[in-house]
């Protein structure tokens, strides 16, 4: 349960950020009368929603030495994503941030360092950094690790510690959105509730309508979540989610996919949907292989 | 109890309420009769003929009348619309207590002081009979509602009861009537007209009052020894039933209640009280401080009471009559009685879904006030007055729409209001400490606020809002940024009603309407003289709201308007289009259409819908003095312009617009002087110099009008002009032409004509006109004016026009707007007028700038846009100190703990793992991408060892198999793999199969092509669909036994089409082969195809036969293909003709490996027959058959599997395997 302090300036920003309204968090981040830790706060998210866009070079190059702790950990993340090449040079500077205890501790970079370890499925050292938590941010990224690792228990009780804090926190209905479609069963109901209700609250964005749709397509409802996905595509014809449920989406109702695949392997060739094509074609050749 | 209205006078002793209107008559202790009219809250009129105190009075049923009776011993009747007292009846000889009007017959029953009580006739004015046998005061008697009876209470401490049956029977025949005036002086003393039914004895003390109930039969009476009773009586007797204990001093009046069942009772203590009549306990007492109550009076026909103090009157409720409901699209919830109730407005279905109170619970005040519903929960939350505020939490059942009559145990608690906020969530209000609890369905708080104002209530305002009220203004909060988005001072506001797009809202006080935006900018404010009920916005943006007895329409701007009168109050509910929906107060929902004309019309106008207001004009009855005053009033003359046929009116309505066309067409037809010039005026204005000129002519206003052509240059008609003031001899006039022309000549002669030689002389000389100067000095002779002398002299010499101007640039006239159609309208009119007066002035007229008017439009939108921009920039500048959120401490703290004690957990197991150990269908491994698993299971179950066709299949299973979820901004996506059979009550954390992307369905669907594109002869299309029927069955998946059986069905109807199909094709590519050709067209017609299909075959097999002299085979196809009905005719003739050829020579040209007596199948590779009996091995997939010597080939059918390998069979189904 929170107890109510002052008003919440970043209340706005944060929640774009979180459904995905990335360019409508960089609009609305002019905000008067901000304390100093808002401030940091306010860049901080505001970075992260250019990283979200793809401008990872403007963010690196935005954030000077002289920048606060947090953004440096932004830029951080900013160059792992933009040039995986380099990527082992930016976790060795990773590293080093996180050795320091003076900045160690800091909520942001514990949370830049979930990401990229978690990028680097490295789950184990993701959540040394954390799953003490402390934040939302943490917390939400911890529920997701752990449905990742396929540990919906411990997701699981993630999220309570999250409901205790602010239940109807932004991050802790989509973070329990997540969980009720890692679940499955009933809670993909649920699920579809809490993405209808962000849907009638907020601006659709296509993160909301991905959501949307996903949970249609695990209610076997392949036909909405497809009207769902083209309303999605002309929001964002890029959106990698998007093309990628498109595909699948297709697939079920019997149509053709290719295009769509096409589009993805051209925009986003390191697509996990990509990915796990290209090692199932392999998989396949092995497969008849061993059987010749 | 909710007082209604108040007055403060002298002592009420008589009250009683108009049967039909908001009246309600007093009588005063100084003799004086008031008239009220208490919804209005006015005095209509006070009568003052009594000397002394009035005790009774009472309101004739149906006619403008009423009788008094006072200490005057007088009983007047008295008509109210004339304002006097009709006559007066004389008899008593006492104070009289009461009086009351019969309810059909016309009498008069009247209780007295001097112990009598009797009825008159006011007809015949007449008394008819005395009732006598009360010893003491009779301090009230009234008619039964219904049956002729009596009651009486009289200070003798007895209520009697008088049967007045043979009065009735009396009066009935109109001889007896007559008959009656002789027997006046028996009737006096006591006659039988009248006798004493019962007698009811048991008060103590004197009995002030007694009243029948109106159907039962039951009395209650009030007496002296502070107790009321309740009496019952039946055709014999009657009997005490019970007694009602709790005043503290003389109960001085006491009723049944209209229509609940309860007893309202008042007394010299100061207090009223209210009974249940079934229960005999008290439910509620309202004490004065000061005023001992004399009367009551109740209502007949609705829920009002009256009672009278020593300083006046109240009329009261004793409770609400609003029905509480919440709207929710299509469908209205709302409570009545004890029992939810569910509304439909599109098909007007109303019916029961829960009960919300058990039966028989008191009611008084208890039921629900407020209502609000969750759509998607389908929970209902009810407020209700209960303990003091109090909330009940019902969650509708699924399939409830109940007839169950079992109370659920709604979920409860205490606070001022209750709403819902989100999908599953409400805020209650705690008003002590002005806090919101955030609750969820379990009734659990999850979030606790305070908030900024000092609340007594809160509303709905959007998701997570709450619009917050006090006394003297509404905010609305935003709990979750805990920030005020708005406020607005405000009287107190009573009802919020939010508009269906959320974007404006209502505020409804008593006597206030408020406008507001979401953001709680004011837009209206709306005052009423009469209180405010209800409303509900319509699609359109107009709020429609009804009053005690009006409904009414507000615009956007404030306008507002009547729509029409209403009886009795209602609640609306719902606006759509020209249908109200409400709520009356017996909570039935009505649907009342009205003309919404008015309302749309105005709006159009003030949303500049300009062709909607045409359309408008065009087609309805839009008219009358008022919405012409309105239309002038905002500005839009041309409009009302429209309405008009009086000239004057149009006229001026005309100028005002601008509109000169239709002024001159006015003018015309009027012709006054005055109206000419002020069209002159305004042409003058616009710069339309020829209609100025034509309106001076019309006025003959010379002398403007030579202005007017020298300003123009019009020297022309300047000289006419002139000329004529000659002809009227108009010295004066003719000289200012001559000036303004420039014409010396001219006026050296109208000076000379005029007697001015010597000035004629000057002007002469002075302009060199020394011919006539000589001449005109010869005739002034000695009296020749000397020129000044050593001055130069200048002439008054007009410029000459450089160009006659016609019109000047006319002035821009706002008329485009309504251009074309208004125009239109009154074309003809003008377009005459436009001849009379030649010229082509109108054409300047319609230069209207449409692009001027476009402009405006954009910047208000734009600006509109950056006020937009403003306020979300203030919106972020609230609270200048901000408190540091107590989170940001915690990462440090807990950072300290994070480094030992946590140890990662081991990964869990992935979905598609899980599908791989579960699932012995080839299909669910795909998916779950165990290929090698997958081929292992096909190859064992269908011998099948050519995977390649099945590649893409395999691959298109493992894709749609999982679902891709963007989570955490810039982390990986999730992958979410995809179960089959989803349902509502499916468990969470229970895995299903995976989701496939092929299934049966699509299957029968590809099927029916393949069917089509055989028809059609496209064979190769159809090989192609067979075949990837064929190969993707393996990797189908069904639930029921059955389907399995449809499955296998499937498999042998394909494999026939697809071996035929590649016989068929085979056939054609052998053109140089006849022989085998026609083989192949033989085995064609064996395979086991769809009649049509078959036909075809024949007619193949039939032609290629034929062609080559097989005159027997042929004639068998023939033969074959007519067995079959054809339905194509000239397949049928062509038959019956290849029939008729073979007939004259039975004979075979070529001899054929093809015997069609002898069962045969066909060898699906080499194609040749392999009859009954000869060996043959089989595909283990599709069951095609071959020559042995195909065996451990790859089957060519269906390209899959081994030949004579073996299998345990097609498994796609999970009941298989269980």
């Amino acid at each position: 349960m929170a107890s109510m302090a002052g008003p919440d300036h970043l209340f706005n920003l944060r929640n774009h950020f979180y459904l995905g309204a990335y360019q409508a968090a960089i609009n609305n981040s002019e905000i008067p009368n901000l304390s100093q830790e808002d401030i940091v706060e306010r860049d901080c998210l505001v970075h992260r929603a250019y990283i979200a866009l793809g401008s990872y070079q403007l963010v690196i190059s935005e954030i000077d030495e002289a920048a606060a702790t947090p953004l440096q950990a932004v830029k951080l993340l900013a160059m792992y994503l933009s040039s995986p090449e380099n990527k082992e040079s930016t976790i060795s500077s990773l590293r080093e941030w996180l050795a320091d205890p003076t900045v160690g501790n800091n909520a942001i970079i514990r949370l830049i360092a979930g990401t990229i370890f978690m990028h680097e499925e490295d789950y184990n050292e993701a959540l040394k950094h954390t799953h003490s938590g402390g934040t939302m941010d943490l917390h939400a990224l911890n529920v997701q690790i752990f449905i990742k690792m396929h540990r919906s228990d411990f997701a699981e009780k993630q999220l309570r510690v999250m409901q205790q804090i602010d239940e109807d926190h932004t991050l802790t209905q989509l973070a329990s959105a997540w969980l009720n479609l890692a679940v499955g069963g009933s809670k993909i109901q649920e699920a579809y509730l809490i993405f209808q209700d962000f849907s009638e609250k907020y601006p659709m964005t296509s993160l909301i309508l991905n959501g949307k749709a996903v949970c249609c397509m695990h209610m076997g409802n392949f036909e909405e979540a497809e009207t769902l996905l083209l309303e999605a595509l002309n929001k964002d014809a890029k959106d990698p989610e998007t093309l990628a449920n498109l595909v699948v989406c297709s697939l079920h109702v019997g149509k053709s996919s290719s295009r769509y695949l096409n589009q993805l392997k051209l925009s986003h060739p390191e697509h996990v949907l990509v990915k796990r094509a290209a090692s199932a074609e392999d998989n396949f050749e092995r497969a008849l292989q061993s059987f010749a | 109890m909710l007082t209604k209205f108040e007055t403060k006078s002298n002592r009420v002793k008589g009250l009683s309420f108009h049967p039909k209107r908001p009246w309600i008559l007093a009588s005063l202790h100084s003799g004086v009769i008031q008239l009220w009219d208490y919804r209005m809250g006015t005095l209509i009129d006070r009568f003052d003929e009594h000397e002394g105190p009035v005790r009774g009075v009472h309101f004739h049923n149906s006619q403008p009348l009423f009788v008094s009776g006072g200490d005057d011993y007088k009983i007047k009747v008295w008509n109210y619309k004339t304002h006097r007292c009709l006559f007066t009846l004389l008899g008593h000889l006492d104070y009289i207590r009461t009086v009351q009007f019969h309810h059909e017959n016309p009498w008069i029953v009247s209780a007295s002081d001097d112990q009598t009580i009797r009825i008159w006739n006011w007809q015949s004015r007449t008394c008819i009979s005395v009732l006598t046998g009360h010893n003491h005061y009779v301090m009230c008697a009234s008619f039964h509602p219904k049956e002729d009876l009596v009651v009486s209470a009289s200070l003798d401490q007895t209520v009697r009861v008088w049967d007045i049956g043979a009065l009735k029977k009396k009066s009935a025949s109109p001889a007896d009537d007559l008959m009656r005036f002789s027997q006046m002086n028996s009737d006096l003393f006591g006659g039988v007209d009248a006798i004493v039914k019962y007698v009811l004895e048991g008060h103590d003390r004197g009995v002030n009052w007694a009243s029948f109930h109106p159907t039962l039969p039951l009395i209650v009476s009030g007496a002296d020894d502070r107790q009321v009773k309740l009496w019952r009586m039946n055709e014999t007797k009657a009997w005490e039933v019970d007694t009602l204990r709790g005043h503290m001093n003389n109960v001085s009046s006491v009723m049944f209640h209209a229509k609940q069942d309860i007893i309202v009772s008042n007394s010299e203590d100061k207090s009223i009280r209210v009974w249940d009549a079934t229960k005999r306990t008290g439910i509620q007492t309202f004490r004065r401080e000061h005023d001992r109550f004399w009367i009551l009076a109740v209502h007949p026909e609705i829920n009002l009471l009256a009672a009278g103090h020593d300083n006046g009157m109240i009329v009261f409720k004793l409770e609400r009559e609003r029905p509480a409901f919440a709207l929710s699209g299509d469908s209205l919830f709302y409570a009545k009685d004890r029992f939810l109730r569910y509304y439909e407005y599109s098909t007007q279905k109303d019916s029961q879904v829960i009960p919300i109170r058990r039966p028989g619970t008191p009611s008084l005040n208890q039921s629900p006030r407020t209502l609000s519903y969750s759509p998607t929960e389908n929970a209902v939350l009810i407020c209700s007055d209960l303990d003091g505020g109090s909330y009940e939490l019902y969650i509708i059942p699924k399939d409830s729409v109940g007839r169950s009559d079992v109370v659920q145990d709604a979920k409860r608690g205490t606070g001022g209001s209750a709403v819902f906020i989100a999908r599953n969530r409400f805020a209650v209000l705690e008003k002590s400490t002005s806090q919101v609890l955030v609750k969820n369905l379990k009734n659990e708080v999850v979030k606790k606020s305070s908030l900024p104002i000092p609340t007594d209530a809160i509303f709905y305002a959007g998701t997570g809002n709450l619009l917050c009220r006090s006394e003297d203004k509404v905010v609305i909060f935003d709990l979750q940024q805990r920030l005020v988005l708005g406020e607005l001072q405000t009287p107190f506001v009573r009802y919020v009603v939010w508009s269906n797009d959320m974007e404006s809202v209502a505020l409804l006080s008593k006597h206030t309407i408020i406008i507001a935006s979401k953001k709680l900018v004011l837009q209206c404010t709306l005052h009423e003289t009469i209180r405010v009920k209800s409303g509900a916005w319509d699609d359109n943006g107009v709020f429609i709201y009804t009053t005690l007895n009006h409904i009414k329409y507000c615009l956007p701007n404030g306008d507002s308007g009547i729509i029409r009168t209403l009886d009795v109050p209602i609640y609306i509910t719902k606006v759509s289009g020209n249908t109200i929906f409400c709520l009356d107060r017996d909570g039935k929902n009505r649907a009342i259409t009205i003309n919404a004309t008015e309302y749309i019309f105005k709006l159009a106008l003030l949303r500049k819908k300009y062709d909607h207001v045409m359309s408008m004009i065009k087609n309805s009855q839009l008219c009358g003095q008022a919405m012409i005053a309105y239309l002038q009033q905002k500005g839009f003359p041309e409009v009302a312009l429209h309405f008009v046929e009086d000239e004057r009116i149009r006229f001026n309505l005309a100028l005002e617009s601008g509109n000169i066309s239709v002024a001159v067409a006015s003018a015309t037809e009027i012709n006054e002087k005055d109206h000419w010039y002020r069209l002159g005026v305004e042409a003058l204005r616009q710069g339309n110099s020829r209609i100025v000129e034509f309106a001076y002519q019309q006025t003959k206003n010379f002398e403007r009008l030579s202005f007017l052509y020298l300003i123009t240059g019009n020297l022309d008609k300047l000289s006419k002009l002139m000329k004529i003031a000659e002809v009227k001899n108009n010295v004066m006039g003719q000289f200012h032409n001559a000036l303004y022309l420039g014409d010396v000549k001219e006026r050296v002669k109208i000076l000379e004509n005029a007697g001015h030689l010597p000035l004629a002389y000057i002007t002469a000389s002075v302009h060199g006109l020394t011919d006539i100067a000589e001449r005109l000095a010869i005739e002034l002779g000695d009296n020749v004016p000397s020129l000044p002398e050593g001055k130069t002299p200048s002439l008054l010499m007009p410029p000459s026009p450089i160009m006659c101007g016609g019109d000047w640039p006319l002035l821009r006239v706002m008329k485009g707007i309504f251009e074309g159609g208004l125009e239109s309208a009154n074309r003809g009119a003008v377009d005459e007028e436009e001849e009379d007066v030649e010229g082509d002035w109108g054409e300047g007229l319609d230069k209207f700038d449409v692009d001027g008017m476009e402009n405006t439009d954009i910047e208000a939108i734009l600006d509109g846009a950056e006020a937009g921009e403003e306020e979300d920039d203030e919106e972020g500048g609230w609270g200048l100190d901000l408190d540091l959120p107590p989170e940001l401490d915690t990462p440090k703290a807990s950072a300290n703990a994070r480094s030992s004690t946590f140890v990662t957990p081991p990964q869990g197991m992935p979905v598609s793992q899980i599908w791989s150990q579960k699932s012995s269908l080839a299909a669910e491994q795909a998916a779950a991408g165990s290929f090698d698993t997958a081929m292992r299971l096909l190859h064992r179950q269908l011998g099948i060892k050519n995977f390649a066709p099945l590649k893409s299949m395999f691959l298109d299973l493992f894709s749609g198999s999982h679902s891709y979820l963007r989570a955490f901004s810039s982390s990986p996506v999730v992958p979410l793999a995809i179960e089959r059979g989803w349902s509502e009550s499916s468990s969470p954390n229970v895995r299903g199969p995976p989701a496939l992307v092929f299934d049966f369905s699509q299957l029968e669907a590809k099927l029916k092509s393949g069917y089509k594109a055989t028809t059609a002869g496209k064979l190769s299309e159809a090989l192609r669909v067979f075949l990837s029927i064929l190969q993707t069955i393996p990797l189908v998946v069904v639930e029921s036994r059955r389907e399995v059986d449809e499955v296998k069905e499937l498999v042998i109807i394909v494999k026939e089409y697809v071996l035929g199909l590649q016989l068929e094709l085979k056939r054609r590519e052998m053109k140089d082969d006849p022989v085998r050709q026609q083989e192949l067209a033989a085995y064609f017609t064996h395979c086991k195809l769809q009649t049509p299909h078959l036909r075809l075959a024949y007619f193949s097999a039939m032609t290629v036969c034929y062609k080559s002299k097989n005159m027997a085979t042929a004639a068998h196809f023939a033969r074959s293909l007519l067995d079959t009905n054809p339905t194509i005719e000239s397949q049928a003739r062509t038959a019956r003709q290849v029939m008729q050829a073979a007939e004259r020579n039975m004979t075979d040209a070529t001899t054929l490996n093809y015997d069609f007596r002898n069962p045969f199948v066909i060898c699906g590779s080499t194609y040749v027959p392999i009859y009954k009996g000869q060996k043959d091995v089989a595909c283990p997939y599709c069951t095609a058959r071959f020559v042995p010597s195909q065996e451990g080939n790859i089957c060519s059918v269906c390209d899959l599997a081994v030949i004579g390998a073996d299998a345990s069979g097609l498994l796609c189904s999970a009941s298989q395997v269980r």
